[in-house]
């Protein structure tokens, strides 16, 4: 929405301050911002569920209510932006009663099963939530509301949709964050569903596999595969904070790992090139760490023409000699470097100063050109 | 040429018209008869949606087939009204016919039960052997007479003329009046129409009530792009059909109202999104706009007024209740999925594609020339005492005269019931009354004798008078049955957006209908939970009224409530 900065901007004008009051307390606020963005601010804890930081507010759980003053009813925080002089109130009575209800309703639609933290970065929220407003399940029993899909065979994403509760946290993520446009809805009220095209599998549709849905799931209803395949494993999950080696964007992951085994990926959402983001490779594609057939050392060709293992001097070494040979055989054009797409900047700039300054021609290219 | 168009010529048929994914979405619909897989990545490819929207928007709305044949079937109202009057036996003996039959929400169609829609025309009949096709009906006249003691004197704004032969002709709207006030307009300055609209009280009659003035205002006042005018057209709360008779017989009314409003506020578009089951109207409404724009009293410089140019498009709904909530509905005519958005802003600045929108309801737009042409003193004495003005009352069910009532506001809900419609029928007593069509819950015991239909006395009753759709239960009907029927329908009809309404109406539903707790402690413990959140966290009209029904039952049926508990099937 592209109007937002505008509105905000003229709010500003006559020397009006933005400061509002919050639970009593006079705060001051960027224009635009939202009331749940300032009550966050401030460590007010506001319950969401709908809510990822990354996405366009939605105003679906309602669970981020406030008090207004002047409004009948109480206004979604994440959706309404501040204003000079408003009165807002976070958390009262009134404000706990409808959230617990809320948690309650939304409760009674789920199956009450306990979620692997192995489903996805956020699948724990649903389950916080339910402790934290001690909402009383089996409270509203009635029809459950999703109907999951074991027929979808893929190797990556759960779709699990017993557990859903429709907050289309994966469908906005889908089109906001990852521009796919792969997940929708259809049907409406109790029957909504979360769908792809013609109600397909995922590998018909426009889906890339890219994780994200799994990653914002509150509910593990979308769920992460190859990370639940090794939930047998034993061992603490361990987090350890690094950059995924495919590309050269450098997008933060947290590797999960048991002991010396790697179970998972998860994206960074604080991660500065990434924000959260990954892709099918950095999110998936991680068997190649501990597959048996993974090239540990460098393979040099014997005069049989076989290749057999060798030392990093020995591997640079002929290599070294092999490039001297051409140049000095065929000239210092005969030779083109090609730099790899997973490396970053900085060895990029190495490459072609190596051909450029070390080996005498402007033959250097970079594989991400296309 | 729906027939034999080929998918390019229909693509290049609509793709640059404003609004056109739903006319599009009908064009493959009428041709094909169903919506079929190749048509909607034809619909997606041509007008750049991904596919998994558009798959997942045609799945919100009732009436678009999937399915081959679809579109043809006899799809039978089961609204409230209908299925007391033999809704079911209907369907039976249609399908015992032969017939593909499917049910569907209240048509607006009350007070000829039980309508049928079967592709483009409504029939109705006593029996299944008996259905035809015929105009809507006109409201009785006001007339006293020895056998309708209807009377009073009272003066009517938007049925003045309606029952005028050659109304619904151009030449014979202007015969009547018709378009005086668009040129009194015109001599007086937009201004001065706001000006006489906020003198005059007139307020959204479509359900909501914002002033009129006010909205106009706001509009003409906002910065930015094209400015945009909506017929809210989308008549779909049960029991509601005046809008229906408003644009079938007097159709120009409602196009002077619009060309009011954008001369008012400075729109040059305009739209009206009419909802599928009206499929009649559509005709007249195009002959109308085609009419008045050979007249100059549309299309570029109208009445000669250089500038003043303003064009209407019909937008045809497909079947879906929430897109008669404003901003639904400009989701919904933008090809969007059709929630309601989160507000602020609102449509008078950020409403059609982000530009500032007026959107008014018909009887709203209708009631505009007649107040612009004989003044705002005028409107405001036809209500009574404080009461500014006229509403229109879509009267059903089990009263001897249904039908549309214009009535002065403030008029005793008893005097309608009794001496205008005739009251139940003999050796009955009428038991309830909804408001708002549904939306407003019931009014029952000594509330119907004490009530006036004017806002303040209804909403003091914890009820509104909203689009103003009366349908009435007498004394041998079970309150809790009906609400039952009342509450699946707004559980259908739930965008499924926010989780309060979403679950909310799912839960009651299902605890009118033998569902949830046994013991009547829990069960109005839990009920009364649910409503308190869905009145107060509910995102959109829908589901903060919603349950106005289980709350009204609460107060007037207890003794209802508790017969359900005991007497309904046990668990297995």
């Amino acid at each position: 929405m592209s109007d937002r900065n505008g509105r905000g901007g003229e709010s500003d004008g006559a020397g009006a301050a933005n400061t509002l009051t919050l639970d009593g307390m006079e705060v001051s606020f960027e224009p635009g911002e939202t009331l749940y963005e300032i009550a966050e601010r401030h460590g007010k804890m506001v319950p969401t569920l709908c809510y990822d930081e990354r996405l366009e507010p939605f105003g679906g759980c309602r669970l981020c209510i406030v008090e207004l003053e002047g409004s009948r009813n109480p206004v979604a925080s994440c959706t309404h932006r501040a204003e000079p002089g408003m009165v807002v109130r976070t958390h009262t009575a009134h404000l706990e009663t409808h959230r617990r209800t809320l948690m309650e309703m939304v409760a009674s639609e789920n199956r009450e099963v306990d979620v692997d933290p192995l489903s996805g970065y956020a699948s724990q929220e649903m389950a916080t939530l339910v402790d934290r407003y001690d909402a009383r399940t089996g409270r509203f029993a009635g029809h459950r509301s999703g109907v999951s899909r074991p027929d979808d065979d893929n190797p990556f994403i759960l779709r699990d949709y017993e557990n859903c509760i429709s907050c289309y946290r994966c469908v906005r993520v889908c089109a906001e964050q990852e521009g796919d446009y792969a997940i929708s809805v259809k049907n409406r009220g109790f029957e909504t569903r979360i769908t792809v095209e013609f109600d397909g599998l995922l590998k018909d549709s426009a889906c890339t596999f890219c994780g994200q849905c799994i990653q914002t799931c509150p509910t593990g209803a979308l769920a992460d595969l190859k990370a639940l395949a090794n939930r047998d494993i034993p061992g603490e999950t361990e987090k350890t904070r690094t950059i995924c080696p495919y590309c050269g964007v450098g997008c933060s992951v947290d590797v999960m790992t048991r002991g010396d085994t790697i179970v998972g990926v998860q994206p960074a959402m604080d991660g500065p090139a990434n924000e959260g983001a990954l892709c099918v490779k950095g999110q998936f594609a991680f068997d190649f760490v501990q597959h048996p057939d993974r090239l540990k050392t460098p393979f040099v060709r014997g005069d049989d023409g076989e290749l057999r293992p060798a030392t990093w001097d020995e591997a640079l070494d002929r290599a070294a000699d092999g490039l001297g040979n051409v140049v000095r055989k065929h000239g210092r054009h005969a030779v083109y470097g090609v730099a790899s797409g997973r490396a970053p900047h900085e060895a990029a700039y190495m490459m072609q100063r190596f051909m450029r300054a070390g080996l005498g021609t402007h033959n250097i290219d970079n594989c991400s050109r296309a | 040429m729906a027939g034999s168009a080929t998918n390019e010529e229909l693509l290049a048929r609509w793709r640059d018209e404003p609004a056109p994914l739903l006319p599009l979405l009908h064009a493959f619909h009428d041709r094909d008869g169903f919506l079929s897989e190749d048509a909607l990545r034809h619909v997606a490819d041509g007008l750049r949606i991904p596919l998994a929207d558009l798959y997942g928007t045609v799945t919100f709305y009732h009436h678009f087939a999937r399915e081959p044949g679809g579109r043809g079937e006899s799809r039978v109202c089961v609204g409230p009204v209908c299925r007391q009057r033999g809704a079911e036996t209907l369907a039976h003996a249609l399908e015992a016919r032969g017939e593909r039959v499917a049910r569907m929400p209240c048509p607006g169609r009350c007070d000829e039960p039980v309508p049928v829609l079967r592709g483009d025309l409504v029939v109705t009949g006593p029996d299944a052997e008996h259905l035809s096709n015929g105009p809507t009906p006109l409201p009785a006249p006001p007339a006293s007479t020895a056998a309708d003691p209807r009377s009073g004197g009272f003066e009517e704004c938007v049925f003045r003329h309606i029952r005028d032969p050659g109304r619904a002709t151009l030449e014979g709207y202007r015969a009547t009046g018709g378009y005086a006030a668009l040129e009194l307009a015109l001599a007086a300055g937009p201004g001065d129409v706001i000006d006489t609209l906020d003198a005059s009280g007139l307020a959204g009659r479509g359900g909501a009530g914002f002033p009129t003035g006010r909205k106009w205002r706001a509009v003409a006042e906002a910065d930015g792009g094209a400015k945009t005018v909506v017929c809210n057209a989308d008549e779909g709360e049960p029991g509601c059909f005046k809008d229906r008779v408003l644009m079938d017989h007097d159709p120009f009314a409602t196009l002077e109202g619009m060309t009011l409003a954008a001369y008012a506020t400075g729109a040059t578009l305009g739209f009206i999104y009419l909802r599928y089951e009206y499929p009649e109207t559509i005709g007249i409404l195009e002959d109308a706009i085609a009419d008045a724009t050979d007249a100059g009293l549309l299309g570029a410089s109208i009445l000669g007024r250089d500038g003043f140019d303003f064009r209407i498009h019909v937008r045809r709904g497909a079947g879906a209740y929430i897109c008669g909530e404003e901003t639904s509905l400009l989701n919904s005519l933008e090809g969007k999925h059709p929630f309601p958005r989160n507000r602020p802003p609102f449509p008078v600045t950020h409403g059609y594609l982000g530009r500032p929108t007026v959107v008014n309801n018909v009887e709203t737009l209708c009631s505009v020339p007649p107040i612009v042409r004989k003044g705002a003193e005028w409107y405001r004495g036809l209500g009574l005492g404080d009461h500014s003005g006229t509403k229109v009352i879509s009267l059903s069910g089990d009263v001897r005269r249904p039908g549309n009532y214009e009535v002065p506001l403030g008029l005793p809900l008893r005097t309608l019931l009794h001496d205008w419609a005739g009251g139940p029928s003999e050796g009955r007593a009428v038991r309830a009354v909804t408001m708002a069509g549904l939306s407003g819950g019931f009014i029952a015991g000594d509330d119907l004798d004490a009530v006036t239909l004017d806002e303040p006395s209804v909403r003091s009753r914890g009820s509104f008078l909203g689009a103003g759709g009366i349908m009435v239960f007498d004394d041998s009907r079970d309150m809790v049955d009906v609400s039952h029927s009342a509450m699946e329908f707004f559980a259908e009809e739930s965008c499924g957006k926010c989780f309060p309404c979403r679950i909310g109406t799912q839960r009651l539903t299902e605890r009118l209908n033998g569902g949830g707790p046994r013991d009547l402690a829990e069960w109005l413990d839990e009920v009364t939970d649910l409503e308190a959140t869905m009145k107060s966290t509910s995102a959109c009209g829908l589901g903060q009224a919603a349950p106005l029904v289980t709350e009204s039952l609460r107060r007037y049926f207890p003794e209802q409530i508790e017969r359900h508990l005991t007497e309904r099937r046990p668990d297995e």
